[in-house]
């Protein structure tokens, strides 16, 4: 951690200080709602922020608009030094780098794992089968279910299914990593199977920015923690900062609630 | 939704056959009878009657096939019931299509199952059922023993075509369509190619055949494009599909038939050359079933979650991939039943042709009453029940293949 982390706000950049995600001023709006206001965000290489508040805060618009599942109305979002704009190209760039794993897993269901894991890379990085299939094991190993590789999803439990989501979007060798609520979905007792592969790839060195109620992971993982309500940013710091002296009164009374 | 005009209603999806089966073999035959026949008294009495009223039913039935019909009307113009007006000479070219086609068949079959998951043989033979059935008949029904010896080479060539399928290299599975696709080329070059028959002179189940299987064939891909057209981010091709697929429902098959039989002059410029009926006829069943078909394709489309659009794009996948890799697949898998059903209709609908004087197997039914040997006989109940033992055992096999087709393809779904 550098001295950036410490004092950190949204603007710093924690990691290696090198900014890889940054928001200026972005504004969504869904008809007249405001879905996010001003959000000023930067993330540096290799940092791991969590981003918690309240449901219906913006949270998951945010990482949408991050790869361009949810357009911005306002604002600037660069991802890798690829400005995000209506160019097809840009869009298509940003998102190989960009890696992505939801609540509902959204694994494909007429494939099996395996073939899951190696579409993208054959279809958008164009890998041959060989070469696809050897990143695909190679990526299961990680997430520690090589043996499942030739079922269907529909025969794997809700945690099993997540990491392969994990292993999917990993295959793809993003720079980035956006996990929304991805254990929101899940039995309590296969929560812990995917934070530890989360954190395990957090010690890798990889940039993440996720989404979650789970403060034990914020709290030990986290490099930064941003406090978002009402579509806002509305404080970012350390977890121990966080979690120890919040400064505002709207994150206090968060805390209050879920801890 | 996917019932014709014409009333024809669609095959609701069944469910799966040899659910039951199990039940019997493990309580024991008299158990089984006592407990689902004869559990209570009412059961008892409906038992009875129902079983006495299909006893009927299947005595008078087998009096009509075995001994009161008079099936010489089928067997004197078995040829016009299978060909209609097809020039007598040119039939050595439609055993050479048979032989084609079994040999397509096979290789295709053989090949499939060399990569899938392979099949009892006693499964094969239970699917193959209401077709081999209909063999049989038919040419039980001949008068020489030709037919017959020829169909035994096509067997031959069909089984030995599948066992070459089967040696080849694995990877040449995903390669099959190109075998049935080539197959296909292959019947219409024997057929109407190098002075042989165009589709305009062919007539009987011949006709029938070619006009549900190129009428589907045709159908299906124009149907995808216009549903997925409906949901297009292009107002002007919205509109169109919109259009068509709402004109087209508001109209009645027999309708577009008579437009495309006798209007269609209204509508060609002149000079065109004016297309043959059965061609015409081809025109309105593709025009009609498409827009049937849309409409199916289209409930398919909404039922895929839009967080597999998602899953798709965020690995960076482009829209078309997308939807020819992620949206369709899943969407066809969930109306393969309604789908089939809409063939299933087609099929039975190509009889509307007889309006347009096409000779398919129904206007042949209708015509040998009238021939001299047996006017004024009453023998329109044999010739429509064979007929209708025709399409039976075809629009049969396609509902069973379709009900197979969703088994397989509801491979670990839970
Ligand atoms: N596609 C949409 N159309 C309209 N409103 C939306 C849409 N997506 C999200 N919203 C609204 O935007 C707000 C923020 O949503 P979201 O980012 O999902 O919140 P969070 O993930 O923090 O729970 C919510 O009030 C939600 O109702
Ligand atoms: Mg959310």
């Amino acid at each position: 951690m550098t001295d950036a982390t410490i004092n950190a706000d949204a603007t710093t950049v924690g990691g290696t200080g090198e900014p890889i995600i940054v928001c200026e001023n972005v504004d969504k709006l869904f008809g007249d709602f405001q879905a996010l206001e001003d959000i000023n965000l930067r993330v540096g290489k290799q940092e791991v922020v969590v981003v918690i508040g309240p449901s219906g805060s913006g949270k998951s618009t945010l990482i949408r608009c991050i790869n361009r599942l949810e357009k911005h109305d306002r604002g600037r979002i660069v991802v890798d030094g690829v400005e995000m704009s209506d160019d097809v190209r840009h869009i298509t760039e940003i998102r190989r780098e960009v890696g992505m794993v939801f609540q509902q897993f959204n694994l494909f269901p007429h494939m099996t794992v395996l073939e899951n894991i190696t579409l993208g890379p054959r279809q958008v990085r164009r890998w041959n089968k060989r070469k696809a299939e050897e990143t695909a094991m190679q990526q299961l190993e990680r997430v520690q279910i090589p043996e499942q590789a030739a079922k269907y999803p529909g025969q794997l439990s809700g945690g099993q299914q997540q990491r392969v989501a994990i292993a999917r979007a990993l295959a793809m060798q993003p720079k980035v990593m956006l996990f929304d609520e991805p254990t929101s979905a899940l039995d309590p007792e296969m929560i812990k199977e995917v934070l530890d592969v989360m954190q395990e790839l957090a010690e890798s060195g990889m940039t993440m920015i996720v989404v979650t109620h789970e403060m034990g992971f914020a709290r030990s993982v986290a490099d930064r923690v941003v406090f978002m309500a009402d579509g806002q940013i509305v404080e970012v710091g350390t977890p121990e900062h966080f979690f120890t002296s919040p400064e505002e009164d709207r994150t206090k009374l968060f805390l209050s609630q879920i801890l | 939704m996917t019932a014709g005009p014409t009333g024809t209603a669609t095959l609701e999806p069944l469910p799966p056959p040899e659910a039951d089966t199990g039940a019997a073999a493990r309580l024991g035959p008299r158990r089984w009878v006592r407990e689902n026949l004869f559990s209570s008294p009412l059961d008892s009495v409906l038992t009875v009657i129902f079983g006495l009223l299909l006893a009927y039913v299947v005595y008078r039935g087998l009096r009509f096939a075995l001994v009161s019909g008079r099936w010489e009307i089928i067997r004197v113009n078995l040829t016009n019931f299978a060909i209609g007006r097809f020039p007598r000479e040119q039939v050595p070219r439609l055993w050479a299509a048979i032989f084609v086609a079994a040999a397509g068949i096979g290789l295709g079959s053989g090949m499939a199952a060399s990569a899938g998951p392979t099949s009892r043989p006693v499964d094969t033979l239970r699917r193959l059922a209401p077709l081999a059935v209909l063999i049989v008949v038919l040419l039980s029904l001949a008068r020489t023993p030709t037919p017959a010896l020829l169909t035994l080479c096509g067997v031959a060539v069909l089984v030995g075509a599948h066992f070459l399928g089967r040696r080849l290299p694995a990877r040449l599975a995903r390669r099959v369509h190109w075998v049935y696709l080539g197959t296909v080329l292959a019947i219409f070059v024997v057929l109407t190619q190098f002075g042989g028959v165009a589709w305009n002179a062919w007539g009987g189940l011949l006709l029938t055949l070619f006009l549900a299987v190129a009428g589907i064939a045709l159908s299906f891909p124009i149907g995808v494009l216009l549903a997925l057209g409906r949901r297009s981010s292009f107002p002007a091709v919205r509109v169109v599909c919109v259009g068509y697929i709402e004109l087209i429902r508001g109209v009645p098959l027999i309708t577009l038939l008579f437009m495309a039989g006798f209007a269609l002059g209204f509508f060609l410029p002149v000079g065109v050359p004016r297309p043959g009926l059965v061609t015409r006829a081809l025109v309105a069943f593709v025009a009609f079933t498409a827009a049937y078909v849309a409409e199916i394709v289209r409930g398919g489309l909404q039922g895929v979650s839009s967080g597999q659009v998602e899953a798709a794009q965020a690995i960076g996948l482009s829209p078309v991939k997308t939807t020819r890799l992620i949206v369709l697949p899943q969407a066809l898998r969930n109306v393969i039943p309604a789908l089939v059903g809409q063939f299933i209709s087609l099929f039975k609908d190509t009889s509307l042709v007889a309006f347009l004087a096409v000779l398919e197997i129904l206007s042949v039914a209708q015509l040998v009453t009238q021939q001299d040997d047996f006017r004024g006989q009453s023998l329109q109940a044999e010739a429509l029940v064979f007929v209708s033992f025709v399409y039976w055992t075809f629009c049969y096999a396609m509902s069973r293949a379709s009900q197979r087709l969703e088994r397989r393809l509801a491979v670990g779904e839970r």
